[in-house]
Formats: C-alpha cells, sequence, structure tokens
C-alpha cells in the first residue's frame, strides 16, 4: 500500500527544485481474522502454540484473507528537460528514471481449511470441511524504467521493463474433506489448478506507472488536489509454466495386506492422483502484474489551515485483495512537523488504525507511516524519503 | 562474533498437528493361507483338505533327444564337363544314427520343436535341391524340401537356411527295415537349374545341407526308455511355519498319503528313502513308517490316448502305522524327502514297446486331511521387516504415533502382540500391545451369520523416544503369540475351527506432527 506516497507534495516548491531523488520501502501484512502471533511466527520464527491457533480461529468468519506485500522504490528525477525550447510542450517535462522490487502475496482461505492445516484431521473426525474457494496468488518481480515528469504539476508517466521472479496462482474451487469417525476414512474432493513460474527470471514484460494530478491550480492555497495513481500496470510472458490441473475425488480407508505386499508407495500414491484427476504440464502464459490503482486527496504541506481532512480509495488486480478505503485527520504541529491519524478498512483485512508522522528539512522530508497501529491484525511500517536539489 | 550471529539465527517455525491416518482394511479368512488346500464345511467345522505335488514328470522330462544335426553331401571324384542344364546329378540315401543312451527309441510325435535347413551351392549356376526325410512324415506326407540356390563358388558357395516348425510331424526312428532304433534316414536330390547354363561339376565343389533338430519336445513316444535311476532329494519350506519361533501345536488326529501315480506304459520302481522335517528350533522328525525305505513296484499304464489309465500306489500314514501325528505338530517348516523313481526296473522285457502319451505323467503327490481343530500355546510367529522410517527433525515430522487396531475376530484364537524395533538386528525398542486381540470363544454369537465372534480395540503406543529414533532403526519384527485358551479355565486346549472364520482388521495410525514449512 502505498497510498501516502504523495500525500506532502508541496507543489509549489518542488517546482523550483532542479531534481528530486524519491525513495520508499514497506512491509506489511494482514489479516481478516489470524491473530498476529501466527504470521509473525513465519515471519520471525517461533514455535505457534495451540492457543493461538485456537484464538484465531474463533475469530475468522467462513472466507478470510492474509496478504503480504514488500517492496523498495526508488526514483530519480533529473534535471534534464525533454526541450530546451520554451515554446514546446517538452520544456516542461523533465525526464526521470526509476527503479524497484515488488513481492505482492494474498490468500483467500475458509475457516475449514486453516483448522485442518493447523490442527491436523483428528479434531475433525466426522465433520465435512469446506476448503472451497481458496485463492493463492503470489509474485515478485523488479522493474526499471524511465518516462516524463511534469515540473509544473508533478505528474509523471513511466515506462519500465519487468523481471517477474516468481510467480503463483492457484485456486481451488471446489474442495470438501470428510474423514469418518469410525473408519478414518478419508473422502476429498477437490477441484482446481494452479500455475507456478518459478525459475529465476520467470517471465519478462512491460509495466507503466502514471502519476495524474489534478483539481485546482496549484497556486490556489485553498482549493484541493487529487492524485489519480496507477502503478506497475503491465504484463509479462512466461514460456516455462507449470500447470497443474485437479478434479476429482478419492475415498481412502486402509489398504488390504494384499494391496501393501503388491503395491509401491508410488504407486499407491499415483493412484490417488489419478482419481483427483491430477495433470502437469508446461505451458506459456501471460502473468497480469499486481497493479494498484488509487484515488487520493493530497495533503497541502503549506495550507494555512492546522487541521485537514485526507482520504482516499485503491485497489489492486488481484482477487486475493478486496478494495480499500482510508480517511482520516492531518494536524499540522509546526510548519516542519505534521502528523495524522486515521481510519482504513479493506485490502487483507479490515478495519484498523493508521498514524504517520512528516518532517520537513530544508530540502528533504522523511515521512514514517504504519497502517496498523491498533485494532490489528497483522504490521505495518512504511518510510519514504525525499530530497530534492 | 559467532555467538553473535548464532543469536541472529531465524527459529524454525512450527507448530503441532494431530491426524489420524488408516492403514490398513481387510478381513482375512482361511482362503488366504493356502491356495492350494481346499477347505470343506462339515456341519459348522472346517475340514483340510491339503493336496500338493512334489513331483510331476512328463515325457519331455524323460525322454529326450538333444539338439542334433545331420548332414548330408555329394563331392565327384572326378571333373564331369558339359552338364546340361536340368541335369540330375545326385540321388542318395544316407541313415544317420542318433546317440540317446539307453534309450531306443522306434517312434515318437513332434509336439514341438523345429527343424533348421542349411543349403549350400558351390556351383556357378543355381541348383534344386530337394532334402527328403523318408522317416518323417506328417497325416502320411512324408517330409521334402526343394530350394532353389542361386550360384556360388567353391569359396564362397550361396548358402540357403529356413528354419521349419515340426510340431505335429512323427518321426520313424526305425530305419530303413523299421528294426532298427534311433535312426533317421535322409534323401538329397541335386539338380541344376533347367534354365541355366551348361556348366562343369568338378572335384572339390562340396554340395551340401545340414539339418539341425532344436528343442524338440513329444506327445508320444514309442521304444525301450531305458532304466536310468532317478534319485533325488527335494527340499521345501512350508510358508509361515519358518515364522514360529517358540510354542507348541496340537493338532486332532490326521492322515497323510503319498501317491506315486505312473502315466507311461513301462514298469517303474519307487523308493521313498526318507522323509523329516526340520523346526525352526532346529529339532528334526522323521517320518516313521513300514512303507519308508523298501521299493515299491507300479505295473505300466493301460490304454492310450485319452484312455490311458495310470497306475498308482497309495502310501497311508496315520496313527496306527506311523509317527504322523508327531511329524506334523513338530511344525518342521523345512521339509526334506528323498526318494528313487527307476523306469523298467528289469531292462527292456517290453522289447521296446514302453510308450507313453502326452498325458503321461509320473508323479509324487502329498495330501493330508484333517479337521480344522487346534491347540495352540503360546505359539509364536514373528516376522521382520525391513524399516524405513527415516525424518529429519529439521523439518515437518512425526513427534508421536499410535497404532489403533480395531478387530473382529471369528477364529477361537488369541493373539498377543510385541514390536521390536530393531537397528542392524540389535533390538532398540519394544512396544507391547495395550490389550490381547482376544478369542471368538470369548465373544457371542451373531445372529446375523450365526458366528461366534469377539470385537477388541488394541493400542499400541510407540513412545516418544522410540519415534525421536525412527530415523536410526532399520527393521522391526512383529512378533504374534497365539493361544487357545480355555475361557473358563485359561488352560490351552484344543478348539474347533468355525466354518466361515474371518479376521476383520482396522489398523489406523494416529499421529502427532510437528509441522515445519
Amino acid at each position: 500500500m502505498r497510498y501516502l506516497f504523495i500525500l506532502f507534495l508541496a507543489v509549489t516548491q518542488f517546482a523550483q527544485a532542479q531534481q528530486t531523488i524519491l525513495l520508499d520501502t514497506y512491509g506489511h501484512y494482514n489479516s481478516t481474522g489470524v491473530r498476529r502471533q501466527i504470521p509473525d511466527a513465519f515471519f520471525y520464527g517461533g514455535l505457534i502454540d495451540s492457543s493461538q491457533i485456537s484464538q484465531s480461529l474463533t475469530k475468522l468468519s467462513a472466507r478470510n484473507a492474509f496478504g503480504l506485500q514488500m517492496g523498495f522504490n526508488a526514483q530519480w528525477q533529473t534535471p534534464w528537460v525533454v526541450s530546451k525550447d520554451s515554446k514546446k510542450w517538452g520544456s516542461g517535462y523533465r525526464w526521470v528514471l526509476g527503479a524497484g522490487i515488488q513481492q505482492y502475496g494474498g490468500i483467500q482461505f475458509s475457516k475449514d481449511l486453516f483448522g485442518l492445516v493447523f490442527q491436523g484431521g483428528l479434531p475433525y473426525m466426522g465433520d465435512t470441511l469446506d476448503m472451497s474457494n481458496l485463492r493463492v496468488e503470489a509474485t515478485t518481480f523488479a522493474k526499471i524504467g524511465m518516462g516524463l515528469v511534469n515540473t509544473t504539476t508533478q505528474s509523471s508517466f513511466l515506462v519500465h521493463f519487468v523481471a517477474v521472479q516468481n510467480h503463483i496462482a492457484a485456486a481451488l474451487q471446489k474442495g470438501t474433506w470428510l474423514q469418518y469417525p469410525s473408519s478414518a476414512q478419508i473422502d476429498l474432493a477437490l477441484q482446481g489448478q494452479a500455475q507456478f513460474s518459478g525459475s529465476s527470471p520467470a517471465a519478462y514484460g512491460v509495466a507503466f506507472d502514471l502519476d495524474y494530478r489534478f483539481g485546482s491550480a496549484e497556486n490556489e492555497e485553498t482549493e484541493q488536489q487529487f492524485q489519480f495513481l496507477v502503478q506497475n500496470f503491465g504484463v509479462a510472458r512466461s514460456t516455462q509454466t507449470t500447470q497443474y490441473n485437479l478434479s476429482g475425488s478419492f475415498q481412502y480407508a486402509g489398504f488390504s495386506f494384499a494391496q501393501w505386499q503388491q503395491a509401491s508407495v508410488n504407486s499407491l500414491t499415483n493412484g490417488f492422483l489419478d482419481s483427483l484427476g491430477y495433470q502437469k504440464s508446461t505451458v506459456s502464459s501471460w502473468i497480469l502484474l499486481p497493479a494498484q490503482f488509487q484515488l487520493a486527496k493530497v495533503i497541502n504541506w503549506d495550507s494555512p489551515q492546522r487541521l485537514d481532512a485526507y482520504y482516499g480509495a485503491q485497489f489492486m488486480l488481484r482477487q486475493t485483495y478486496t478494495p480499500l478505503i482510508y480517511a482520516g485527520a492531518h494536524y499540522k504541529v509546526k510548519k516542519a512537523w505534521q502528523t495524522g491519524l486515521g481510519m482504513a478498512y479493506g485490502g487483507f483485512g479490515g478495519l484498523r488504525v493508521q498514524a504517520y508522522s512528516a518532517f520537513h528539512f530544508k530540502r528533504s522530508q522523511l515521512l514514517l507511516r504504519s497502517d496498523n497501529i491498533a485494532l490489528q491484525n497483522g504490521a505495518s511500517l512504511y518510510l519514504q524519503f525525499r530530497c530534492d536539489f | 562474533m559467532a555467538i553473535l550471529f548464532s543469536s541472529c539465527k531465524k527459529e524454525a517455525t512450527r507448530w503441532h498437528s494431530d491426524w489420524v491416518v488408516p492403514v490398513l482394511t481387510d478381513t482375512l479368512s482361511l482362503s488366504n493361507l493356502y491356495n492350494d488346500s481346499t477347505l470343506s464345511v462339515s456341519g459348522s467345522q472346517i475340514n483340510i483338505d491339503l493336496s500338493r505335488t512334489l513331483l510331476d514328470l512328463g515325457l519331455s522330462d524323460l525322454v529326450k533327444i538333444p539338439d542334433t544335426t545331420i548332414s548330408q553331401q555329394y563331392q565327384a571324384n572326378f571333373t564331369v564337363s558339359n552338364v546340361s542344364p536340368g541335369f540330375t546329378f545326385v540321388n542318395s540315401v544316407k541313415t544317420h544314427a542318433l546317440d540317446l543312451g539307453d534309450i531306443q527309441l522306434k517312434k515318437v510325435r513332434v509336439q514341438s520343436g523345429q527343424i533348421e535347413l542349411k543349403v549350400y551351392n558351390p556351383l556357378n549356376t543355381a541348383v534344386l535341391y530337394q532334402i527328403e526325410l523318408p522317416g518323417v512324415s506328417q497325416n502320411g506326407q512324408v517330409f521334402v524340401q526343394n530350394y532353389t540356390v542361386a550360384a556360388g563358388t567353391v569359396q564362397n558357395p550361396t548358402i540357403a537356411t529356413e528354419s521349419i516348425n515340426l510340431s505335429g510331424y512323427e518321426i520313424d526312428l526305425g530305419g530303413q527295415q523299421g528294426l532298427e532304433f534311433n535312426k533317421i534316414q535322409s534323401k538329397l536330390t541335386l539338380k541344376t537349374d533347367p534354365n541355366g547354363q551348361t556348366v562343369s561339376i568338378y572335384n572339390n565343389q562340396v554340395f551340401k545341407y545340414e539339418a539341425s533338430f532344436k528343442n524338440l519336445r513329444f506327445d508320444y513316444a514309442k521304444g525301450y526308455f531305458g532304466s536310468t535311476l532317478l534319485a533325488d532329494q527335494q527340499q521345501f519350506t512350508l510358508p509361515y511355519l519358518d515364522k514360529i519361533t517358540n510354542g507348541s501345536l496340537s493338532l486332532p488326529d490326521l492322515s497323510l498319503d503319498l501317491q506315486v501315480e505312473n502315466g507311461f506304459k513301462m514298469a517303474v520302481r519307487a523308493q521313498i528313502e526318507q522323509m523329516n522335517a526340520t523346526n525352526t528350533q532346529g529339532q528334526s522328525v522323521s517320518l516313521n513308517a513300514p512303507s519308508i525305505g523298501p521299493s515299491m513296484f507300479l505295473a505300466p499304464a493301460v490304454g492310450s490316448w485319452n484312455t490311458l489309465q495310470p497306475s498308482s500306489l497309495v502310501l497311508h500314514f496315520d496313527a496306527n502305522n506311523s509317527n504322523i501325528k508327531n511329524y506334523i505338530e513338530n511344525l518342521g517348516a523345512y521339509q526334506n524327502i528323498a526318494y528313487q523313481l527307476q523306469p523298467n526296473p528289469w531292462g527292456n522285457t517290453s522289447a521296446g514297446h514302453d510308450e507313453a502319451f502326452a498325458n503321461s505323467r509320473l508323479r509324487l503327490k502329498v495330501s493330508a486331511q484333517m479337521p480344522m481343530a487346534l491347540n495352540a500355546d503360546a505359539l509364536t510367529l514373528q516376522d521382520t521387516f525391513a524399516l524405513d522410517l527415516a525424518q529429519d527433525l529439521n523439518k515437518t515430522h512425526v513427534t508421536a504415533a499410535t497404532l489403533l487396531l480395531d478387530a473382529t475376530n471369528a477364529f477361537p484364537v488369541a493373539c498377543d502382540i510385541v514390536l521390536y524395533f530393531m537397528k542392524d538386528g540389535q533390538i532398540m525398542h519394544t512396544v507391547v500391545a495395550d490389550a490381547q486381540l482376544a478369542s471368538a470363544t470369548l465373544g457371542q454369537i451373531d445372529p446375523q451369520d450365526g458366528l461366534l465372534k469377539k470385537k477388541s480395540k488394541i493400542k499400541i503406543v510407540l513412545p516418544p523416544a522410540l519415534v525421536a529414533d525412527l530415523q536410526d532403526l532399520n527393521q522391526v519384527a512383529v512378533s504374534a503369540a497365539f493361544a487357545t485358551t480355555d475361557p473358563t479355565t485359561g488352560l490351552a486346549v484344543q478348539q474347533s475351527i468355525q466354518a466361515n472364520a474371518f479376521l476383520a482388521l482396522q489398523v489406523q495410525l494416529q499421529l502427532q506432527t510437528q509441522l515445519r514449512p
């Protein structure tokens, strides 16, 4: 989530800068129901005890989400204008170079599947577990590109060359698990598919970033300015995508003596997979990058008002990500320090509290933000540094 | 620095989950035990009719013609010039003797096998070869093969080869007059190509053919089959008995028959020299009876083909004439029988009129009949299986395991189960089941099928120390001690096995796992 990237774009002063370096890094994860201790154990290691699992289970609904985003971006708005002829349109644009690495991971899952994975089948003997509508999406990619930035409005457009390190897209439309208490017989039915592009780099492609500012004239301090941001909108082509399909069911109640004697574990496993309609193939595929669209109000750093409101909305081209809205109050403590507190809802989680502080120095800005300081099932940290010289 | 870095090492993410996995679902009945046994139901009891063939010899085992090559050739003594096309220059018969030891065959019929013909032509024009085997015929037609072999040279004669299936051919081995034996005739006729050129035949040109009889098996033979002594020792292991490590078994009275069957039209002498059996404790018992040791004579079979009536000799062993009960109750897994069989013990008394047909067999069969009842007292079967359950404790692994056995037993036998987990043959862990697989005698009659049954639930808990050692263990010995205990006295008594008795088993494995993604 990068919707506060440009929260403090003091447009007037940037128009005077010769060149700008913008660095940002972020990492956060969130869930609609899974308690934070569980993903923390995956990130930092440790034992997930049964009480944590039980507490998460009580908070989970039938459908749940968990997601993770991490990244680092660097942008250099060069001093070179497109055209030195002030009569041409290019005289108002400077060249900009950008690079970054992004990781997106999202999963939608049922409460039953969470219980089966973290508690095992024993507590659910006799229950039909619904694992349907499982969806897993994960993409890691790097990009490098160039474009133009409008020196007056700070609107920009960049085209990137993209290298995808790995990509996973898996979905289970139908899935049920039933284990009978008396015989321990397992009835499993699965229908789904998965695509893995794993060799590094797995795919190459093209994406563009658009930062479009609109609203009032830049010198009208009392009027609002808005930002429409598109990031990583593009595709990559993989020629070595491994595709798996499952569509079938099996019942397993143990083998007979003869089967144990005559068959190998491999052949028995293959028998299960055949029953499940398992197929594996290698195909070429297009990968739609996790593009992000955002519409947000831009806070004016030089506004005479001490108290202001901020708000915005964001969505991503990912089925595991729900549209996110946020709103809050911005307070100008003093010119060099401004801060804010608000609420966000959507994305990978439910309602939570966000807060930020921005520090303005002579030629630079530093922004610290967390989107999960209360009511949270996750963690969030965002750092942005901007230098104009 | 090392301490500093090691303290920063990420601890593994892990959690515990509990699973139950069905492992085995099966129902064992007596039909699972021996596929060559006939179980007959008599009232509510089962009788065993065990029948096993120890020796089964056919015609091809007694009468064989080894792979044999006969050859006939022609070589002129002097040069014959200006041989016109179509000139016949050889027409001769040759008799070949087969080396068959003391067997003197007059006639055989080929069941399978082939003859491979190889013809050489050194002449500089094509030659027509006619190969005739006067004693070899099928449906009255004598075996004749004609070949036109292209021109060759002395150094490089043209060679024609062909393989002909001889199945169904009769071979008369009586020679020209029919009074001899082991004789086969061939006739070679050579003619120059009628459409060829005039040539000369030189004395260094060898015209020949070779006929190789291969893999001949017969379904009829007549002659004298010799009197070669067949003496052998048959050793075989009875399944399951070699797994018994302890205990005793007492059986009801039983009888055992050894039957010698002669389907050949010749006299046969048979002698059972010795029968003994050794059990897994090394105790041997020899079968003692008047018929063990002396020679017995079987008359020739009578009839022919479909009307063939073998002669037979039955040696009966029971409690009145032998120690057969002790012999069986010794549970000898390793059986040893020494015997002699000799055809024509008095020589060629049939004047070469021994006969054998497709269905002629010389058999030695054993059969036993007994009611299916037993008295087992801590009769212990133990078998060892390879174990490969290596697991990496730094990855997802099992932390605790319990085998759950759910059994319905309709046999009057109780069973105590012990597992020995071993490393290179040395016992490292011993696991005893928490309960006995109960005998049907402790149960009740099921009105559905009228069988006495008893259900048992048994837990075999593999302790954490054992689970932790699994990666080092490579063998498991399963020991099952059976007892036919009287439910009131607690003493081992003889119990009859119900008709349709079965043992239904469900084995589940309850696992606690530590998952480490």
